[in-house]
């Protein structure tokens, strides 16, 4: 691990036993970080949350044996990446089941689509750009039967991280052939300060 | 083993032991879900009171007992949540799908 001002990196092996110890070691160092103006209680189960899940993610997905998480922050927001060399992005559209592939090809206008739906919230995912992709939410209206009893797991660390951060985004740099997942949790409500 | 398991007339109350619930412990916890849904009981009672930390993965797997549990008329509910799990569970909205008590007594008495 590497701390530096304003800043923590971390090395994670994508050992499924190591996640807790990860997640324990990063939130201590928020709080040490933090220390002048704690975060408070929400946004340090929201940081917890999301690290579990990005780890979970590089674990489950990336197939790569380390990735790295980096903590930054500031007076306006806390920065969790995870950045790995593993598989790109790939995703199936909800409704055709059609998989969808990062980086995008032939991108001419954005892309946009449904993940997955737990009968309350729509996960959905934008493209505006071939290598990039926005994750949010929208309220569903109306729909009876709970898409969980549908649709399980694989998509229910996708929807923690989504609505835990303000913004949650992927990017794939294809030159260093690069994911990052990046959460953005903003501080602008509330009197924290660096 | 995940759980404890002390089990009544037509009741199973579960205990699940270790204080991370999480992608390491999630399929054996969904086995031994399953086998309990599958030995007859009418209700399994699900005690969270050791869990600090829980992932998708092992909700993940407490969604697949639900499903295992409704086709077999079995009620699975859900009690001694910390806050953090709990409000976990509320972000995802499971606590839609799960019947959530404060404690054993609380969920016995429902059915008493």
């Amino acid at each position: 691990m590497k701390v530096e001002a304003g800043k923590i990196n971390i090395v994670f092996k994508c050992d499924r036993e190591e996640i807790p110890g990860i997640v324990n070691l990063c939130l201590d160092h928020i709080r040490k970080e933090t220390h002048v103006k704690p975060v408070d209680l929400l946004t340090l189960a929201k940081l917890k949350w999301i690290i579990t899940e990005l780890l979970t993610n590089a674990v489950k997905h990336s197939g790569m044996e380390e990735c790295t998480l980096t903590f930054e922050h500031d007076t306006e927001q806390l920065v969790l990446e995870k950045e790995d060399t593993g598989k790109p992005l790939m995703l199936f559209e909800n409704n055709s089941g059609k998989v969808i592939t990062w980086p995008l090809s032939g991108l001419s206008e954005p892309l946009e689509f449904q993940i997955y739906h737990n009968g309350t919230d729509s996960l959905k995912v934008r493209s505006t750009e071939p290598d990039g992709a926005a994750f949010f939410v929208e309220h569903l209206d109306d729909v009876q039967m709970p898409g969980l009893l549908i649709d399980t797991s694989e998509h229910f660390g996708l929807l923690i991280m989504t609505k835990a951060s303000d913004e949650f985004t992927y990017t794939y740099d294809p030159i260093l052939k690069t994911n990052r997942f990046r959460s953005i949790i903003y501080l602008k409500n509330s009197d924290y300060e660096a | 083993m995940v759980l404890q398991v002390n089990a009544l007339s037509d009741v199973v109350q579960a205990t699940i032991l270790p204080e991370e619930a999480s992608l390491a412990n999630a399929d054996m916890f969904k086995e031994e879900m399953i086998t309990l849904i599958a030995g007859g009981t009418k209700l399994v009672i699900l005690s969270f009171e050791n869990v600090n930390y829980i992932d998708s993965s092992f909700l993940g797997s407490l969604v697949v007992a639900l499903k295992y549990a409704m086709p077999r008329k079995v009620d699975i509910y859900l009690v001694a949540l910390k806050p953090d799990v709990k409000n976990l569970l509320t972000l995802i909205r499971m606590d839609k799908v799960f019947k959530i008590f404060k404690d054993y007594k609380q969920a016995m008495e429902t059915i008493n």
